[in-house]
């Protein structure tokens, strides 16, 4: 339900990353989900590749994997050279 | 390819605003209340109950959130206390911002307990932090037992468990020490208070830890403590 918020946090997240790589995009951002976190995995992804769909982002996947208690973190962001 | 670690939270813009929040509150010694539970719950009932019953020299104000209508708004406004309605348009949860926004122009220093209820919901509302001191979860009779056990999440975050409706528990097939196990066995510190809004059962027990918190909340507080601190202390 509110997947699609966690969604749009993470993607913001990723855009502010970028401002600080220029000449890059980015490929992959991973993700930790503790079991207390509320989150659903299912869903975050089915909100995740709604809202990057026919994005700037529409390449970025998402890696989730299982976190500690209500661990709701970012962990890494892949990125590539544009053009490389 | 470069791999970059952010190691941040997910919901990091929340939390920064919520411990903004945080510290206003502390500055000015307001004990903030989270109320969390599902749609029937009970909470609109169980806060009108709890302003009408509240020392007259209290300073309490509330913000009531739902996805559309300003009823819980006009329902909690007969009681003579700040109120003010937050709806989500849709959001499932309240977060921080929101609660920012909406506590708008109030000066803090003249409120001792902000009650804030949540939307109907056990899930999402968990996630985000509104700054407040303690998240009170509450569970009626007319919902099942294990409820703890299927929303774990929000009763491992709750200080307190409000049991409500147990007006009704002659007419309800609920075990309410089996509720009580199950959400001591998800937070085994987590304190009950057994609560009926109609008849006013388990108020006086509930306005106790109320004030009892309220009491420590003012006595921390980093500004000079004024008379009304006093009160709260002796009530």
């Amino acid at each position: 339900m509110h997947e699609m918020g966690i969604a749009s946090s993470i993607l913001d997240a990723v855009r502010t990353e970028l401002l600080l790589y220029p000449g890059y995009r980015a490929a992959r951002v991973g993700v930790r989900i503790g079991e207390f976190a509320g989150v659903d995995s299912e869903s975050l992804r089915f909100c995740f590749d709604a809202i990057v769909k026919g994005s700037a982002l529409e390449s970025l996947e998402l890696g989730i994997v299982a976190g500690k208690g209500d661990e709701l973190d970012l962990s890494q962001i892949e990125m590539e050279e544009v053009g490389a | 390819m470069i791999k970059i670690d952010v190691e941040r939270k997910v919901l990091g813009e929340n939390d920064r605003v919520a411990t903004g929040l945080r510290a206003a509150l502390e500055a000015t010694g307001t004990l903030s209340l989270n109320f969390i539970g599902s749609p029937g719950a009970g909470k609109t009932a169980f806060l009108e109950r709890t302003l009408q019953m509240l020392p007259q020299s209290t300073r309490a104000a509330v913000l009531t959130g739902d996805l559309q209508t300003e009823n819980d708004a006009i329902r909690l406004a007969r009681y003579g206390y700040p109120v003010r309605q937050i709806n989500t348009v849709g959001a499932c949860h309240l977060d921080a911002r929101m609660v920012e926004k909406h506590l708008g122009e109030w000066d803090l220093r003249g409120i001792d307990l902000l009650f804030i209820e949540n939307v109907g919901n056990l899930v999402c509302p968990t996630s985000y932090d509104l700054g407040e001191d303690a998240k009170v979860v509450v569970l009626s009779v007319t919902e099942g037992e294990d409820k703890p056990l299927k929303y774990p999440g929000i009763f491992r975050k709750s200080e307190l468990m409000i049991l409500n409706k147990v007006d009704l528990l002659p007419y309800v097939p609920f075990a309410p020490d089996l509720a009580r196990e199950c959400a001591r066995r998800i937070q085994p510190g987590i304190e009950i208070i057994d609560t009926s809004s109609l008849t006013g059962q388990g108020f006086s027990q509930w306005l106790s830890w109320l004030m009892a918190r309220a009491g420590k909340k003012r006595s921390t507080c980093s500004a000079v403590p004024h008379a009304d601190a006093m009160r709260f202390a002796t009530v």
